[in-house]
This record gives structure tokens, C-alpha cells and sequence, in this order.
């Protein structure tokens, strides 16, 4: 489902050095898992993430997802793949002017999507999320576990087969984080690969599924049923 | 189609509840609008005044006091061949004695100067031209030897020297509207363009997002022209309010002012409504949507 081959991320610093995010990493992940990328700040776990998402290209190495092949992906198709991925940012990244349905219904409406089958599917994702009784209201009267949600129903909302998640419990308290968790975890039992990154070892070690440690811009542990501290 | 309608909806809606640099941008806009009129009816006044001291301008010519009527009547026939002439009047003495009654009736000592018996007011011919700068063609045939002995004066000799000032002072002024007309333009459309993309800067987290969300740039554009082009249409009601209000109660003023221009103004804003508006209303928009064009255009590019 998703491929990295030897890939590297170089990012130019301010003073004129260069610090190397990700080092020659090659990673496979098979259709359905769900997969922890965890690590100290500053690892490579959010520098993974957005390479998938292509908000930033590989300085070396091949990146396949879903069969396609990165390299010969043309900037103009970069909207079409983002709409077969299903992103959860860290800080939720809500379009502030919009309530929670237009929210989730805009990344359908993007896709060109029918009024009437939008109408129809947001109702149903927000359903799944617990978040039917806030339908109209806008993210600024919404706790951060109610946004994280909200966030999570619009990477889903247009059913993509990978969802990837940077941090999605990383500013939430340990109860909503749970609830988070458990969402996708249902999310994966009906098929979606995940590929996720924390820093909650108390989260990991309760989900008990791959994990993948980071340091250094290297992956120095892969154990599939891991724990946070192994 | 669905797509089209959706940012139409989309376009309204961020246009409500960006209230504020709304307003902004649309202030802007109707004073832009509220210059450019006012130029463009000055540079209308300016012409309807150098129309209306042009068609004053004409030439008499006197004839000598032997001269018979006949034969003026045949020189007027003859110049009324010539394609410079518009218009050509025959002024008999007696004519031109109830002017003179008529334009000296508060001086009566002058009056008395002058009566039937003793007429020494001589015949002319009138001379009204298509274009004042042909004048001279016509002082020049006048002048040839066929009419020479005839001919008294020609009074637009003694004028030509005013009238050539004229001519320049008018040129002068409309050359400066024309300049000042494309300065104004071009300084609202930088007041413009930067309101414009100060309110697509404190926008740049959500077209962020719309790009991680899978939007195409034209899909993230589409809004934010509705948004330029509801300025523009929004913006050019506001201003024809103002400009028809102004010209309604100022009108009589203006009138007193300057005399029958000032009619001439609000008439002239009656007759072309439709046309003001609609050089307005394509300013406006052309103004609203390009600016927002050029403001979003380079935080669409994907990297």
C-alpha cells in the first residue's frame, strides 16, 4: 500500500547548514495495517507523513503509494491524490469560516461531489464520530477533542483506503485521546491502512499493532505488536 | 455545473462572514469609482464648454457702405459652397441696428448716437464653421480680389490671436484631465490590489488547508473571484447612489453657479444612466476580479 525505498529528506536551515530529516529509510506497509511511527521530536516522524501527503518531495529515494509512483507524479495531479489519502494534522487545520458540516463536506465538494449525496454522507461520518449534535456549529465553540474529530470525519469523509494521522492525540487530554484512538481503530477494522505518529506511550502500548521508532531520521525498531518503550 | 453553482454559494458566503475587510475592499472601490466618474463628467463638461465656445466662434464680415445687397447675397451663395461652412447669415444694416437697440438698451447716450436716418451700422454676413480650425481658410477667400474691395473688416482677424489662446488653454486642460484621469486609475488599482491581497493574506492558513484537502487551485480561485466581483457590483451601486444623490441636490446649485452647464450635467447623467453604470459596473468588476486574480495567483502553486 505504501512504499519507501532508500528514501532521504534534506532540509535547508536558516544559517545556511543542512539538517537531514530522514536517512535512506525503506518501509513497507501492507493494505489494512495499522502502523505507530514513534520517536523523540524531531525523528523524521512528521517529515514521513508529509511525504506521503506530498507536501514536500523525497531528495532521494522512491515513494509508491496505492501502485503510484511518486516521481512521475505532475504537480497538477497533486490535488487528486490528496483526495484518495485522508490526512489528520496535529493542530486540525479547520477552515475557521466554515461550520462542522461545510467543513467535512468541502473536502467532497472538492472531488466535485453531488449537493445531494453530500447532504447525504456527512450526516453518516459525523454520526460515526459522535458529533451529530455540534452539525452546525463553527470550530471556534468546539473543544480540541470535538475539532480532532471533526478533522478526522473529513479525512474520511470521501473514503479513502490510507489515512494518515500526524499527532492526532498530541493536544488532546488522555480520556479524549482514547476516544480518538478507538475511532481508528474502528476506522482500521472496516479496512483503512493507517499510518499514525504519537508520542502517548501509554496510547501505543494499549493498541498493541506495528511499530515503527524513529531516531536520528533512521528506523532503528520495527516490531509488529509493539510496545512504546521496546 | 454543480461545481460552478458552489463557488458562486461559496463566494457569497466568505463575502458575509469576511465582513469586515469586505467593507474595506468595497470603500476603496466606490471612491475609486466616485473619481473616476467625476473625471469622466468633468472631461464631458470641459466638452460641452469648448463645444459651446467653438460653436460661438464665427466669423463677421463687414461690408462697405456702397456695397448692394444683391451682391452680398451672391457672396454668401458662394460661400455657402464651401464644405468648412455650416451656417451663413445675412445681417442687413437694418438688422443690425435693432441688435445693436437690443444690446445697448441700458445706454441710452449711446443710443442716441445712432438712429434710422442715420444708420452707419454696416451689412455683414455671418460665418459659422464646422471646425474653428478652418478659419482661416475662409478669411483667405474672403480676402481675394474678387471680394477685396467689397469687404469692410473681417472681425475674426482682430479675434485671432484670443482665439488661438483659446484653442490652446482648451488642449492644455483636457491633455491634464486625461493625465490625472490615468494616474487616479492606476494609483486604486494598487489600493485595490493590496486590500485585496491583505484579505487573501490573513487567508493563506485556509487555502492552505483547501490544498491539503485535495482542491484544485481553480476550485480555491473560484470563490475569491465571486468575492472581487461582488465588490465590484456592490461598489458600483453604492457609487450611483452617491453620484445620482450629489448631482440631484447639487444641480441647482451648480446651475447658478455656472449657468446652464450645470444643467447640462445632471441632463447629461439622466440621458446616460445606462451607459455611466455600465462603464462603472465594468470598471468595477474588472477592477474586483482582476486584483483578486493577481492576489491569489501565486499562493496557488503547488510545490
Amino acid at each position: 500500500m505504501i512504499y519507501f525505498e532508500k528514501v532521504s529528506k534534506i532540509y535547508k536551515q536558516a544559517e545556511g547548514g543542512t539538517s537531514e530529516a530522514l536517512k535512506n529509510v525503506t518501509l513497507h506497509l501492507k493494505p489494512g495495517e495499522f502502523v505507530i511511527a514513534v520517536g523523540e521530536s524531531g525523528a523524521g516522524k512528521s517529515t514521513l507523513i508529509k511525504l506521503i501527503n506530498r507536501e514536500i518531495k523525497p531528495d532521494k529515494g522512491k515513494i509508491f503509494v496505492g501502485g503510484l509512483d511518486y516521481e512521475a507524479l505532475k504537480k497538477r495531479d497533486i490535488p487528486y491524490l490528496r483526495r484518495k489519502i485522508g490526512v489528520v494534522f496535529q493542530d486540525y487545520k479547520l477552515l475557521p469560516k466554515k461550520t462542522v458540516f461545510e467543513n467535512v463536506g468541502y473536502a467532497l465538494e472538492v472531488a466535485g461531489v453531488k449537493t445531494k449525496e453530500i447532504k447525504e454522507r456527512v450526516p453518516k461520518i459525523l454520526e460515526l464520530v459522535g458529533l451529530t449534535p455540534k452539525t452546525n456549529c463553527f470550530p471556534r465553540e468546539l473543544s480540541g477533542g470535538e475539532r480532532q474529530r471533526v478533522a478526522i470525519a473529513r479525512a474520511l469523509v470521501h473514503q479513502p483506503r490510507i489515512l494518515i494521522a500526524d499527532e492526532p492525540t498530541g493536544n488532546l487530554d488522555p480520556k479524549t485521546s482514547w476516544g480518538i484512538v478507538e475511532i481508528l481503530r474502528r476506522i482500521n477494522e472496516m479496512g483503512t491502512t493507517i499510518i499514525m505518529t504519537s508520542h502517548d506511550s501509554h496510547i501505543v502500548n494499549k493498541l498493541k499493532k506495528r511499530v515503527i521508532r524513529l531516531s536520528d531520521g533512521k528506523i532503528v525498531k520495527d516490531d509488529q505488536m509493539g510496545r512504546y518503550d521496546s | 455545473m454543480h461545481t460552478f453553482i458552489r463557488m458562486v454559494k461559496s463566494g457569497f458566503s466568505s463575502f458575509v462572514r469576511n465582513g469586515w475587510l469586505s467593507v474595506a475592499s468595497i470603500t476603496v472601490m466606490v471612491l475609486t469609482l466616485l473619481t473616476l466618474s467625476i473625471f469622466f463628467i468633468l472631461n464631458i463638461v470641459l466638452n460641452t464648454g469648448i463645444k459651446a465656445i467653438q460653436d460661438k466662434i464665427d466669423i463677421s464680415v463687414y461690408f462697405k457702405e456702397d456695397v448692394k445687397q444683391t451682391m452680398i447675397i451672391n457672396i454668401q451663395n458662394e460661400l455657402s459652397h464651401m464644405s468648412e461652412v455650416k451656417a451663413i447669415k445675412y445681417i442687413s444694416k437694418e438688422e443690425a441696428l435693432v441688435r445693436f437697440k437690443e444690446q445697448n438698451k441700458d445706454n441710452p447716450k449711446l443710443l442716441e448716437s445712432i438712429s434710422e436716418l442715420d444708420n452707419t451700422l454696416p451689412a455683414s454676413l455671418e460665418i459659422k464653421v464646422y471646425d474653428p480650425n478652418k478659419l482661416d481658410q475662409i478669411t483667405t477667400a474672403l480676402e481675394r480680389d474678387k471680394y477685396k474691395d467689397a469687404v469692410l473688416k473681417i472681425s475674426y482677424k482682430e479675434n485671432k490671436q484670443i482665439i488661438e489662446k483659446l484653442f490652446k488653454a482648451t488642449d492644455l486642460t483636457r491633455q491634464i484631465g486625461i493625465i490625472i484621469t490615468i494616474a487616479f486609475t492606476l494609483v486604486s488599482l494598487i489600493i485595490i490590489f493590496n486590500t485585496v491581497r491583505i484579505a487573501i493574506f490573513a487567508r493563506m492558513e485556509e487555502i492552505e488547508i483547501m490544498k491539503l484537502v485535495g482542491a484544485t487551485p481553480g476550485f480555491i480561485k473560484g470563490p475569491f473571484l465571486i468575492e472581487g466581483l461582488l465588490y465590484g457590483v456592490i461598489a458600483t451601486i453604492i457609487s450611483m447612489i452617491v453620484l445620482s444623490s450629489v448631482l440631484y441636490f447639487a444641480a441647482p446649485a451648480i446651475a447658478n453657479y455656472i449657468g446652464d452647464m450645470g444643467d447640462s450635467i445632471a441632463n447629461f447623467l439622466r440621458d446616460n444612466i445606462v451607459q455611466v453604470l455600465a462603464i462603472q459596473l465594468g470598471v468595477g468588476i474588472t477592477i474586483g476580479v482582476f486584483s483578486s486574480w493577481l492576489a491569489i495567483r501565486k499562493h496557488l502553486r503547488f510545490s
